[in-house]
């Protein structure tokens, strides 16, 4: 799938690459053959806006949950409760 | 030799864990003898605030990763819980300077598999990673569904809700690979230790995940009235 216009990299190629470049796993070399595609290909730069929005999108709907306080009280006291029956009971050997 | 005797006479006496423990992976680095025998020799007591200081901080991130596994707050509250205690039961093997976070949620995703998904057997919208390529074409196509750029912005406007809900609807090992992924920021080769699977698997779950849930936003943003249908559906214009 081409947008019929000559590129040094070939569309298919970019949109390959698409994630890998969003999520900065690409070495260096792909990164400029990327960026420079995306400067020039109109419907590619779509393409990679749009998974740009679904990514972000994500990560604003989904990063700001809170844990009940009640669950950290209780995992702590669970942890301490662990830690002094070890204590008292003493390493097994 | 002393240092290794002290650490497992430590770990006796807790419950068998059957869980990879820390070390392994997850960018270890090689700590000086004088930092391992100085972990070795410390307190129970010394132990539980390092564990409380450095792990703890972690809960809000864990018990939104397990919300998505679990889809609701009270299996999420205990597969948390149960994460927390199977770390801190682990703890006195974890090494320290390895990365933590990262160890945090394999023992999170070990315990859910271990424990829920087998309790749960909810069915799934596929097999996990076997869509066939025809099904991943159009992701890689320019023409049809794509959507313009006002319809990037379309996306932008749905609500929060709207999004965890889509996100919900893609099979679980595609939604924990976008989530790890997209809100945690793991590298894909953090991904692939805490699921523990190769990288290559990783980028497919990845690929694969994403375009479902793009589908289904779409869905979303035109069933909201942020996209026409009409437009969404004549693909745009072609090239």
């Amino acid at each position: 799938m081409s947008c019929g216009n000559p590129h040094a990299t070939d569309c298919v190629e970019v949109l390959a690459l698409v994630y890998a470049f969003l999520d900065g796993e690409v070495d260096d070399t792909d990164r400029a053959r990327i960026a420079q595609h995306l400067d020039e290909c109109s419907p590619c730069l779509r393409q990679y806006g749009l998974e740009q929005a679904v990514k972000s999108l994500v990560h604003r709907s989904c990063a700001c949950e809170q844990a009940p306080d009640r669950l950290r009280i209780q995992i702590v006291t669970r942890i301490r409760q662990i830690s002094i029956t070890y204590r008292s009971s003493g390493p097994a050997d | 030799m002393p240092v290794v005797r002290l650490i497992a006479a430590t770990e006796g006496g807790l419950p068998a864990l059957g869980l990879p423990i820390g070390g392994v992976g997850l960018g270890s680095t090689t700590m000086t003898d004088d930092v391992v025998a100085e972990i070795a020799l410390e307190s129970a007591e010394e132990r539980t605030l390092r564990f409380e200081r450095d792990a703890m901080q972690y809960l809000d991130q864990l018990y939104g990763a397990a919300m998505r596994m679990t889809r609701n707050p009270a299996d999420a509250e205990d597969l948390v819980q149960e994460t927390y205690l199977k770390a801190f039961a682990a703890f006195g093997s974890f090494t320290d300077g390895t990365n933590l976070k990262a160890w945090l949620f394999r023992i999170l995703t070990n315990t859910y598999i271990n424990i829920y998904r087998k309790k749960q057997r909810q069915p799934y919208l596929t097999g996990t990673d076997d869509l066939t390529d025809g099904q991943l074409h159009d992701a890689e196509s320019h023409t049809p569904r794509g959507l313009r750029s006002a319809e990037a912005e379309a996306l932008d406007r749905l609500a929060d809700t709207d999004v965890v809900e889509a996100l919900a609807a893609v099979p679980e090992d595609f939604r924990m690979a976008v989530y790890l992924a997209d809100v945690e920021g793991f590298s894909y080769k953090e991904i692939a230790e805490i699921m523990q699977t190769p990288v290559g698997t990783v980028m497919s779950r990845l690929h694969r995940g994403r375009k479902l849930l793009r589908e289904l936003l779409e869905d979303y943003a035109i069933e909201r009235g942020l996209i026409p249908a009409a437009v969404a559906a004549d693909g745009g214009d072609e090239s």
